[in-house]
């Protein structure tokens, strides 16, 4: 992560269009997470809840141990890797409220993967800190992602 | 390091511990820590209706983790390099023995379907000795933030 000891990023052109053009693809996945998400596990209770659990009215299979563990996994690495990298641009080019919003983006998204075993094994009431979490997670994530980007086309970092 | 970097890179910690714990709940689950969980998730049980893996099928198993593990142990190891811990050779035989056990963890299993039962042992303790690893590494970066 060079851009970490770069003085002033701004006038660094090709690093400020490389983090940029990063910024851009985060901003899409993170669009396409929610997409994803809605047509596969479901972003509302009711739906997370049918995925969890099955629904016997509509003859819908709850999905398996198996396959909820290896979601689960996949999901924690990607979410790690993204914030990680997304945090440290962030940290960067920010001058204020740092620590506040770095809180807030770590501490929602570990909430809304730890709520997911939690759903799948103890409780279907963990299911709505889910759905909060991750909302939260991506909105300040998107956040970030604008923040930083205006930044970057700011005068001085 | 600035403090909110310190940050950061404690929660890339507690993501490292979530991470390792899906992991652990995965192995458990699928395949199971004994000789013969492992034995017979690979090779098979024709009793027990479970299928014997091919090379190919290993394959397209580990593919994804060839790189992510590659690229995890980069990432959580360069954050050494900015504590007191850069310069030591201990630092270099534990790079050398994350990578090296990563490898083992991720070709024991096609040992494991010529034949080779030892690499059943193998298999469980790279499993282990990698997690282990990572919690140590994790354990130096979090007692050099915090206490230095």
């Amino acid at each position: 992560m060079r851009f970490t000891l770069i003085n002033n990023i701004q006038k660094d052109s090709a690093m400020s269009l490389i983090l940029k053009g990063f910024l851009t693809f985060i901003f899409v996945y993170l669009a396409a997470d929610i997409l994803v998400m809605k047509s596969g596990f479901g972003i509302s209770a009711e739906s997370v809840n049918i995925t969890l659990f099955g629904d016997e009215e509509n003859y819908i299979d709850p999905i398996t141990e198996s396959s909820f563990l290896e979601f689960w996994h996949t999901q924690i690495f990607f979410i790690m890797m993204i914030l990680l990298t997304l945090n440290a641009i962030f940290i960067r080019v920010a001058s204020s409220a740092r620590i506040l919003l770095t809180n807030l983006l770590m501490i929602s998204s570990i909430l809304s993967l730890v709520s997911l075993p939690l759903a799948f094994y103890i409780s279907a009431t963990f299911v709505n800190i889910f759905i909060a979490t991750f909302f939260i997670w991506h909105g300040v994530a998107a956040y970030m992602i604008i923040y930083s980007f205006w930044k970057l086309n700011a005068k001085s970092v | 390091m600035q403090k909110a970097y310190k940050l950061s890179i404690l929660y890339f910690l507690l993501f490292s511990l979530l991470l390792i714990s899906s992991a652990v709940m995965l192995f458990e689950h699928k395949i199971g820590f004994s000789f013969n969980g492992v034995l017979e998730y690979y090779i098979g049980n024709e009793e027990k209706f479970i299928p014997a893996k091919n090379s190919s099928a290993i394959l397209k198993l580990i593919l994804p983790h060839i790189f992510v593990f590659g690229l995890f142990i980069m990432v959580l190891m360069h954050f050494l390099v900015f504590t007191q811990h850069r310069d030591k050779k201990s630092t270099i035989f534990l790079i050398y023995l994350t990578f090296i056990t990563a490898i083992l963890e991720l070709s024991t299993p096609f040992f494991i379907i010529e034949g080779f039962e030892f690499f059943v042992y193998l298999k469980i303790l790279s499993f282990f000795l990698f997690l282990a690893l990572i919690v140590y590494i994790s354990w130096l970066l979090l007692h050099s933030i915090v206490y230095k």
